[in-house]
């Protein structure tokens, strides 16, 4: 039996065809619509869609969640904390071991569950209790008593200085719902916060909703969905922004910039942010182990010129291991370091050299791919100028990430990488320069002077803020001294915005951008 | 040898082919430098024994060729292993990924045989005419010019600049238009779903066009010089009928060959369409994956398009042997 088809003739499809592509160009109809409560993100790289905080470990993610949940405390404009969830600050007892924290009454997760103690002690004690990534953010906690629906005292085992410039801005998760189903809850996440989960397609797009029965009416909210797709695709992203297809597009690259700018439909903004980028040197083998070996070498560039020319408007110099708005909070003198770190002078440079490397001193300095390996091929040319040269290697990441730790000259002299931290200068001096991150995060091996390492640890183990800063403060200036590790900018959180977008603005924490729901800031879309 | 017995024959040799592939791949993604551990836990405090649980969790812990013949001993049970980055099943993955692919290479596919065909029969029968030498041209162009390099200049031209098309994303015609803000109904769905097309299809198309175009030309210049078209012509058959019955259809063969074995290249070009345009397909996952060093990902893409490209060579083969009566089934003389 045969079914009696329509005949597909040549001119059909001819037809067809045409009629197709004359649609297509004249736009007759379809296309965007006009909802002013309407914005779409376009984010800089694909989230790992984990949208539970007690497992999330990706900034993209959070910055979709980030409008879902709540903290017990959010940043401000700058990298200082606030009080959100949490009435006010907490008291701190027993020598900075014990904090207790109060929380407003009357706050409801979206599906209608109050908003208690518990859930808040669960935020806290679920990453080390369930082994997650974020373990290490959270492992200082020794136990949470709940003193009742809205109050809580956290005991930590030890002092640990950064707990309140960080660790107490806990995102605060629905434990009976979490508890109930954790791998549903990752993807369909029920939180407090201003925005409810909306739809989502894995990596394709998330949306959120205004929660129009949010508790805070402080909060100036004009958004109604906010809808998040990543392009990681730099000139596609531009390409977005520029067609008119985002209303936001996250991370714009240097060399876009001033023609974004020019675009009278854009408005391009940055923030510096808490990102460390460096040029550690080998401090275990071979030359560069002479302080005055890496002095030569930082004397042989200059950095600001190097920043001026290839990330004027995308990144910023920095003098020490803390980044500049890191430094806002704590006040370390940065002018100081500042004149203390070597200044270009190739014939200081030459000098050094000669008198301290061998003559066939040809370094080898590793760096990732974009602006730190242009900045390792600018070295490696002004050494040669200077009758040295370097052997500039460009690796992908996961090959420096294998190479950099092994301590060997023949593997790197020089090796370039980054660190994003938080307000906290632990985040900087741990990780990368106290010796038990040696062969984990840090591969100079720099031994320091008699206490550096001490000092490092002696810092994580305080409470008290202004002790902290005495310790820490020659901890930095022996850094910029001795130079294990040359700071070399920090980049800043950059978008491109419709300009009928008002209000808008980055903020120097990557994952609190779009900065949406804030009280210092009033977003609306024309 | 019948038609059956040399399909089974093909089949049964492609099988060494696979295993020879998996071994390459394998030993390519699990020997390279980076360790996915390290790089998954980059940028964050951690220890040794942190390391270690992760390793054991996937498995990278044990010997190489143990993981392999794991590898295997799941492939043969359809478990192309887990993710090392996501949470998910690496089959789960390529499920959700492939439709949008596919989607992306049979509409390039099906532009390039739309606009080759008719031009490569146009510069034939106009051969050393300004037609000629115009198609000529854009086939020169067409094989020379990489398809993202091609994606990013149609975007500037028609989004950014005229503002016609969207620049990236792509409107699936299996949803409904519940799932897409401003779509109201079907005709929309699919209209928007043509629009988002349009660009990356003609990207990834345009290689495809220009080899089958200048295969047709050439193959219609030869069919248009043989004896029976020339008596054809002398009976006074029209030019129309001609081209039609006596020239393009013994002209087709070459050009069913080069489609059959393009299949895996157009695949191949989609890696990067996909990702200029911003498409949730495989070879965006494909590029994430190596980005991350997420073995598992990687491999079981690769072996995807390995067992696809074999699988094309050898539908390849059957049809030409079937089409042709002249190919055998690998009788000796």
């Amino acid at each position: 039996m045969a079914h009696d088809m329509p005949q597909l003739t040549r001119r059909h499809v001819l037809g067809s065809g045409a009629a197709i592509s004359a649609a297509a160009i004249a736009g007759c109809f379809g296309g965007d619509d006009d909802d002013d409560s309407f914005i779409h993100i376009t984010q800089s790289q694909e989230r790992d869609e984990d949208f539970d905080p007690v497992i999330a470990n990706d900034a993209y993610s959070a910055q979709v969640y980030q409008l879902v949940y709540d903290g017990l405390y959010e940043f401000g404009e700058g990298l200082e904390l606030e009080p959100n969830v949490a009435t006010d600050f907490p008291d701190v007892e027993n020598d900075g071991t014990r904090y207790l924290f109060e929380i407003h009454e009357g706050i409801e997760f979206h599906n209608g569950d109050e908003l208690t103690a518990s859930d808040v002690a669960h935020s806290f004690t679920a990453p080390v209790e369930e082994d997650t990534e974020n373990a290490s953010s959270y492992n200082m906690i020794e136990d949470i008593e709940i003193i009742d629906d809205h109050q809580l005292q956290v005991d930590l085992f030890d002092p640990y200085g950064p707990f309140e410039l960080q660790t107490m801005a806990v995102t605060i998760v629905n434990e009976d719902v979490r508890t109930d189903d954790p791998e549903d809850y990752n993807t369909n996440p029920v939180g407090s916060g201003p925005y409810t989960w909306g739809d989502w397609s894995a990596n394709e797009f998330a949306e959120v909703e205004l929660w129009d029965d949010y508790w805070d009416d402080d909060l100036e909210l004009n958004i109604d969905t906010v809808r998040f797709e990543a392009h990681a695709d730099e000139a596609g992203r531009i390409s977005d922004i520029d067609a008119g297809n985002t209303d936001v597009a996250m991370d714009i690259p240097n060399a876009d910039w001033e023609d974004l700018d020019a675009n009278d439909d854009v408005t391009v903004t940055g923030a510096e942010s808490p990102t460390y980028m460096y040029m550690a040197f080998n401090c275990n083998e071979g030359p560069t182990t002479n302080p005055e070996v890496r002095r030569a070498i930082c004397h042989a560039f200059s950095m600001q010129d190097f920043i001026e020319t290839h990330a004027e408007h995308v990144a910023s110099p920095m003098y020490s291991p803390v980044p500049p708005v890191v430094n806002e909070v704590w006040g370390f003198p940065e002018d100081e370091y500042r004149d203390m770190l070597p200044e270009y002078d190739p014939d200081e440079a030459e000098a050094l050299l000669d008198e301290h490397a061998p003559d066939d001193f040809e370094p080898t300095i590793i760096a990732p791919e974009g602006l730190r390996a242009q900045l390792a091929e600018r070295i490696a040319t002004r050494l040669d100028e200077i009758g040295y040269g370097a052997d500039a290697q460009i690796l992908s990441f996961d090959a420096l990430v294998d190479t950099y730790v092994t301590g060997e000259y023949e593997d790197y002299a020089m090796y370039f990488l980054g660190w994003t931290g938080g307000p906290d200068p632990d985040y900087y001096l741990y990780p990368l320069f106290h010796e038990s991150q040696e062969e984990v995060n840090q591969g100079h091996f720099y031994e320091g002077s008699d206490g550096f390492h001490d000092a490092i640890a002696e810092g994580r183990e305080t409470a008290d803020q202004d002790e902290r800063y005495d310790i820490y403060e020659p901890v930095i200036r022996e850094i910029v001294e001795e130079l294990p590790a040359l700071p070399a900018f920090t980049q800043d959180n950059t978008m491109a915005i419709g300009q009928y977008v008002d209000g808008l603005e980055a903020h120097p924490n990557v994952a609190s951008n779009p900065n949406l729901a804030s009280k210092h800031y009033d977003v609306s879309v024309e | 040898m019948g038609l059956l017995k040399y399909t089974i024959f093909r089949f049964l040799q492609s099988i060494p082919v696979l295993l020879g592939i998996s071994v390459i791949v394998f030993a390519l993604a699990n020997l390279g430098p980076g360790d996915p551990v390290r790089m998954m836990l980059h940028g964050q405090e951690y220890d040794q024994e942190m390391v270690e649980a992760i390793e054991a969790r996937y498995g990278l812990d044990r010997p190489v060729h143990e993981r392999y013949l794991t590898y295997m001993a799941g492939i043969f049970q359809g478990d192309l292993g887990e993710s090392i980055h996501r949470n998910r099943t690496v089959l789960g993955l390529m499920g959700d990924r492939i439709a949008p692919t596919l989607l992306l290479v049979l509409s390039a596919y099906a532009f390039a045989l739309a606009t080759s065909i008719p031009l490569g029969i146009l510069a034939a029968k106009r051969r050393n005419k300004p037609e000629d030498h115009v198609s000529r041209i854009i086939a020169l162009i067409g094989v020379s010019t990489p398809s993202f390099w091609i994606g990013i200049m149609l975007i500037l031209l028609f989004a950014v600049t005229l503002g016609w098309l969207p620049s990236s994303g792509l409107v699936y015609p299996w949803r409904t238009p519940a799932d897409y803000r401003g779509i109201g109904s079907y005709p929309e769905l699919y209209y928007e779903t043509i629009r988002h097309l349009l660009l990356p299809m003609i990207a990834l198309g345009t290689l495809q066009m220009a080899t089958l175009m200048r295969v047709e030309r050439t193959q219609m210049i030869d069919s248009l010089q043989k004896d029976y078209v020339k008596l054809a012509r002398a009976y006074g058959i029209s030019e129309r009928t001609i081209l039609r019955k006596h020239a393009f259809q013994v002209a087709q063969l070459p050009v069913i060959t080069i489609v059959g074995l393009n299949l895996s290249t157009a695949i191949g070009g989609a890696v990067l369409t996909e990702y200029v345009f911003n498409i949730n397909g495989m070879g965006r996952l494909f590029i994430e994956s190596i980005d991350q060093n997420d073995y598992q990902v990687t491999m079981g893409i690769t072996m995807l398009l390995a067992t696809l490209f074999v699988i094309g060579v050898i539908i390849t083969d059957i049809a030409y042997a079937y089409v042709d009566p002249r190919v055998t089934y690998g009788e000796s003389e």
